[in-house]
């Protein structure tokens, strides 16, 4: 098992640092200089400074060169200064981050919270018409506009009803607990809704699948109670493929969380990376891209792990 | 396997499931080729003194922020949502049939490779890698023709897409591919010393029908929605090309002044998108022959 | 269950009731920008000059009349009062000694006077190339200033000018605070104490002090005990830079902020349908000023090149339509780059009223053919297309600009739509003439010399530099000779005249398309009094110090 987790580990970084070369190539094709912009931010140089990293990083040295030398501060936690917000891109994204994690973090729980359920009780009479309905339910939710859905709940709740604000992550002057929250309700709801969909049809499926297997039927024969059937023996078989889709898709709730953080200017590292590709701030769009990769790197790999703690039959290899 | 023989050998209760979805696509796809030419282009023009009006007979469901038939609008935006999806699907669906072939037929280190790849682009977030993208000068890559043309934002979109939307192909593919490589006539093929290329081409490629057909219409409500939002975001189809999604771009200023123009666009996706999801399941599930009865 | 949702019910209208209490000699305003820097000569920023406001005075400034004050000095200089002589400078030339007196009583925050040495210092680093300041023609005209005492000193400049006297620009940098940072100049912009250190007193002059930044987010300003005019109501001030308009809106009906900027707050039709929603507990001002939102034309395109095809552009397009329904009515049309507001100006000049069969009869005339294909084509079978750039994610813009270009196909002119973000569009596209047509504003002041805008020595080129701000690339020596005589014509009536011709000459050359002179509206909470919105580049947050909640009589 650690054999396991080490070799994943060493994929994992040989990933990111492909992934980081061909994010700072991406990056140096966006419109304008990005050397200039990079390195002229920086309160801390001298002028000696800036033609020395000038030279170091110039646009007429080959792009290999330039990558090393940025990995190089990189490495040591140096992601060059953010010039929208004349800080280090590192301090900046920060809060963001924490920001982020919150309305990803309970997204995801109540996603799987209301999914799990609702496909479980759908799973035990398929077919029918409570289940054409989650069915339903399900399809509607992956299949739905994120960003529209954020519209809709905008018009009725903010617009129409006036119950919720239609954007923001506090009153500016509040900031309280109860403030917070409520901000957080319209952007969570986005979120949960729009990521709803893929674990309803996956717990569905995989409960279906395993509720038809006969150990299911040697167990329903000897008299278990179906609370126990169901949620002793299937769930656990069924979650196997549910863990891992479910830490999968944390690349998609990144890409939700930036299209719900950018809807409700919910300052978060999703609407950051947007402003900074967008504003032409090159270290913060990198530093906040690489940020995001990584995270998803080790989602996955957190799904690998998972997948090979729960399932006996994959940690033998 | 032949569309009429799909149809031949699915259960009546399982066509019915086909039929309402691509009955509905059918008629919006009806409604966007012909329904602009019924309504005249007079619907397009600007008109400033007639901007949000509220639905009339002149405009049946209105106007929007400057003036034009919201109606008109809709569908020719649909004109381009469908046409990109359907035009990035195929992109897509090359991209990914060729990397599911060579992957399934190759095996071993080549398939790791493409598969490990394949999982990477499905588990990335793609879509702030998507606004970098699209956020590229294409003059540095040598392209700056392409971005004078007026056409540039569809082309850049298209390419966009079809670059992180071939894996649900390459995956069929790939397993089909797996499953055809074991059977006789391939083995055959083989034996009889046909060059690899040969034998994908020739041999497996045309056997790969179904499961190309039913990958690429299962990506297309997927391209759908990523062509909205990039739209939406203002990388994608520019104005004045109108599509869903652009569409909605500036609704959210105007809500409370005119709820329809965010309303209209987004069903239109949603409709469409879960017709096109449930037609690719129905697919799936009639011709994959190991599908369980529900 | 019932219950679960009941209580969450409650608890959604219980927080959406719970309003921040404020102290009444409180005030807090919301803006859509933060300041990227908060040094006076780096970068002109609407943000930043707003907050300024509030905690400097410049010399001398336009008030919400027009006229010209004076704020730091004693009296403005003039040849009546004797503070003004005029000097002989080698080549015949004539250029004038100013003498300011610095107000006794002007004070930084940390209780120094203001003084000469202040002066000197802020010229060197004006002058200096390396520093990158923003009004760089401004230090380059003053030949020398020399400090007569503590308060008093003279500043020779090399051209009399009418507006001798306003040295609106000249920002007195405080020594003792930046003398460090200044010690490389080229550096000086990274290092200033306006940004590493905002909340240092010495930096300050004005009723205000800033006490808190928080980057990106907000500023608090408290007052300055060392200041010697009025003492301001509002003991504290904080400006909110909310950056989403939705937002913006959300935080005024919280009562998170009282009032939005019209300097850079809501655009006219988002205040216009608050004002719909609102009205009623909100008082939203309408100041038309000085933004001259115009489409700049490349003349050096051989399509632009001919007149008759840019008259016929401005023909095609009904900007009275685009003021009425867009913009209520709020907007005026520009018929030439000067305000109906400002003293010179004149309706007596060409005007273009919308006439899209005028317009087809100029592109006729000019060798474009209507063949039944659109666009128009000429002889040579080219078509007649050009691209329009605009500022990306400004939805009014975006709207105006669909609006042009629908327009301009009824007539048979192809215009493609290519937005950049702001930052491209100023660093790049249009300072290296790189656009067919740019769709943007000027933000200017009263009876400003359009020197740097229609010279033809200001045109941007590899060869100076791109300095200069005539990107149309008109080249008139008519617009030349006229823009040097006026700048030293100091009888008023003469000078009028001459700026009646030159806007004269302006609307027949067409080197921009006028489109209309944006408004600012102000949203105000109704016990607000003493806010005075000026409609030009000098915000009103310069008069801070007489705002104050109004009596509660009513």
């Amino acid at each position: 098992m650690t054999r396991f987790i080490v070799l994943r580990l060493a994929q994992m970084a040989a990933v990111l640092a492909v992934m980081s070369l061909v994010i700072y190539a991406l990056i140096g094709l966006m419109a304008g200089d990005p050397i200039d912009v990079m390195i002229a931010s920086n309160p801390h140089l001298t002028a000696a400074d800036a033609a020395r990293l000038k030279a170091l990083y110039g646009l007429d040295r080959p792009l290999l060169e330039r990558y090393l030398a940025w990995a190089q501060a990189a490495l040591h936690g140096d992601f060059g200064y953010s010039r929208l917000y004349m800080k280090p891109a590192f301090e900046v994204m920060a809060p963001r981050l924490a920001n982020t994690a919150i309305l990803m973090g309970a997204s995801f729980v109540l996603a799987l919270g209301m999914a799990l359920p609702l496909g479980i009780a759908a799973s035990r009479k398929p077919g029918s018409a409570f289940d054409g309905c989650v069915n339903l339910l399900a399809f509607a939710f992956i299949s739905v506009p994120s960003f529209w859905l954020a519209l809709m709940l905008i018009l009725v709740f903010a617009v129409s009803l006036g119950l919720l604000p239609a954007g923001g992550i506090a009153t500016v002057g509040d900031g309280g607990v109860l403030d917070r929250l409520q901000h957080l309700v319209l952007p969570v709801a986005t979120l949960t809704l729009a990521s709803m969909g893929g674990h309803l049809r996956y717990v569905r499926a995989a409960m279906i699948e395993t509720l038809g297997q006969d150990y299911i039927r040697t167990a329903r024969a000897k008299g278990a109670g179906e609370l126990r059937v169901l949620l002793g023996h299937a769930l656990r078989n069924a979650l196997i493929p549910v863990i891992t889709v479910a830490a999968l898709s944390f690349g998609s709730l990144f890409s939700g969380a930036l299209v719900t953080e950018t809807m409700f200017a919910y300052p978060g590292m999703g609407k950051l990376i947007y402003d900074a590709v967008l504003g032409n701030d090159y270290n913060l769009a990198l530093a906040g891209l690489l940020l995001a990769t990584a995270m998803t790197l080790v989602a996955n790999l957190g799904a690998d792990i998972a997948y090979a703690a729960v399932d006996p039959r994959i940690g033998q290899r | 396997m032949s569309a009429e023989l799909v149809l031949a050998r699915t259960a009546p209760w399982r066509r019915k499931r086909l039929l309402l979805p691509a009955l509905v696509l059918a008629v919006l796809a009806l409604a966007v080729v012909l329904g602009p030419a019924l309504i005249g282009p007079a619907g397009a023009l600007v008109d400033l003194r007639h901007r949000l009006a509220l639905p009339s007979l002149a405009h049946p469901l209105g106007t929007d922020a400057l003036g034009r038939d919201l109606l008109l609008r809709l569908l020719l935006g649909g004109r381009v949502s469908l046409l990109v999806g359907i035009v990035a699907a195929l992109a897509a669906a090359g991209l990914g049939t060729a990397i599911g072939l060579v992957s399934g037929y190759r095996g071993g280190r080549v398939d790791a490779l493409l598969m490990r790849l394949t999982d990477g682009v499905i588990a990335l977030p793609l879509l702030p890698l998507l606004v970098v993208l699209a956020a590229l000068d294409p003059a540095k890559l040598g392209l700056g023709f392409l971005a004078r043309s007026e056409d540039a934002s569809l082309y850049r979109i298209v390419v966009l897409v079809a670059l992180v939307g071939w894996t649900t192909v390459a995956r069929l593919v790939r397993g089909a591919t797996l499953s055809l490589k074991a059977q006789e006539f391939v083995r055959a093929a083989v034996a009889m010393g046909a060059r690899p290329l040969r034998i994908m081409v020739v041999h497996i490629l045309p056997n790969l029908a179904s499961p190309i057909i039913v990958a690429t219409t299962l990506s297309v409500g997927e391209i759908i929605l990523l062509e909205s939002v990039l739209s939406f975001l203002g990388l994608g189809v520019a104005p004045p090309l109108a599509s869903w999604g652009n569409m909605l771009t500036g609704a959210q200023e105007t809500i409370a002044l005119a709820p329809q123009l965010a309303l209209y666009p987004g069903l239109l996706i949603l409709f469409t998108v879960v017709a096109c999801n449930f037609l690719g399941d129905g697919l799936q599930q009639a011709l994959d022959p190991r599908a369980r009865r529900e | 269950m019932r219950w679960a949702a009941c209580l969450f019910v409650l608890f959604l209208a219980a927080a959406a009731d719970a309003a921040p209490a404020r102290p009444l000699d409180e005030l807090a305003i919301g803006i859509t920008q933060y300041p990227a820097t908060l040094n006076p000569v780096i970068d002109s920023m609407a943000a930043k000059s707003y907050v300024l406001g509030f905690v400097r005075r410049p010399l001398t400034t336009f008030d919400a009349q027009w006229q010209l004050v004076c704020m730091l000095c004693v009296e403005p200089p003039s040849f009546e009062n004797g503070l003004a002589q005029k000097l002989d400078l080698p080549g015949g030339k004539t250029g004038v000694r100013l003498t300011y007196t610095l107000r006794p009583d002007a004070r930084w925050a940390d209780g120094a006077p203001v003084t000469t040495a202040d002066v000197i210092f802020s010229y060197r680093v004006g002058k200096d190339p390396k520093t990158g300041v923003a009004a760089a023609e401004l230090y380059r005209r003053i030949t020398s200033i020399q400090a007569k005492d503590d308060k008093t000193f003279t500043m020779d400049v090399d051209k009399l000018t009418f507006d001798y006297a306003a040295a609106n620009d000249f920002e007195i940098l405080p020594a003792a605070a930046e003398e460090a940072a200044f010690a490389d100049s080229a550096s000086y912009r990274i290092r200033t104490r306006y940004d590493v250190d905002p909340t240092d007193p010495r930096l300050y002059d004005g009723p205000y002090r800033i006490a808190e930044v928080a980057p990106g987010s907000y500023i608090v300003l408290e007052r300055n005990p060392y200041w010697a005019g009025p003492q301001p109501y509002f003991r504290r001030v904080t400006v909110w830079a909310v950056e989403n308009t939705a937002a913006l809106e959300a935080n005024l009906l919280a009562h998170g902020i009282d009032m939005v900027a019209g300097e850079l707050g809501f655009s006219l039709d988002e205040a216009l349908a608050f004002e719909h929603r609102h009205g009623r507990d909100f008082h939203v001002v309408y100041k038309p000023g000085l933004t001259y939102e115009h489409v700049d034309l490349d003349l050096d395109n051989p399509i632009l090149a001919d007149r008759r095809v840019r008259q016929a552009l401005l023909y095609a397009v009904d900007r009275k339509a685009i003021s009425d329904e867009l913009f209520a009515g709020r907007d005026p049309v520009a018929d030439s780059f000067v305000p109906p507001l400002d003293w010179i100006y004149t309706d007596e000049v060409q005007r273009y009223p919308y006439d899209p069969g005028k317009a087809r009869t100029l592109l006729e005339a000019a060798g474009w053919h209507a063949d039944g294909t659109a666009p128009r084509r000429n002889d040579k079978g080219e078509r007649l297309s050009l691209e329009l750039a605009t500022t990306a994610g400004n939805r009014t813009r975006e709207l105006v600009e669909e609006v042009l270009q629908s327009q301009w196909r009824e007539v048979g002119i192809e215009a493609r739509l290519k937005n950049q973000p702001a930052r491209v569009l100023f660093g790049q596209t249009v300072t290296h003439r790189q656009f067919d047509m740019a769709m943007f504003a000027w933000i200017s002041a009263p009876e400003n010399v359009p020197r740097s805008t229609m010279r033809s020595d200001e045109i941007p080129s590899a060869a100076n530099g791109w300095s200069g701000e005539n990107y149309p690339g008109l080249r008139s020596e008519a617009a030349d000779t006229l823009i040097d005589a006026i700048e030293v014509e100091l009888d008023r009536g003469r000078r009028a005249e001459l700026w009646h011709r030159l806007e004269r000459l302006y609307a027949d050359e067409l080197p921009a398309l006028p489109l209309y002179f944006r408004a600012e509206a102000y949203v105000l909470p109704p016990w607000l009094e003493g806010v005075t919105p000026t409609g030009h580049q000098y915000p009103s947050t310069l008069w801070a110090e007489t705002w104050r909640r109004a009596a509660p009589s009513q």
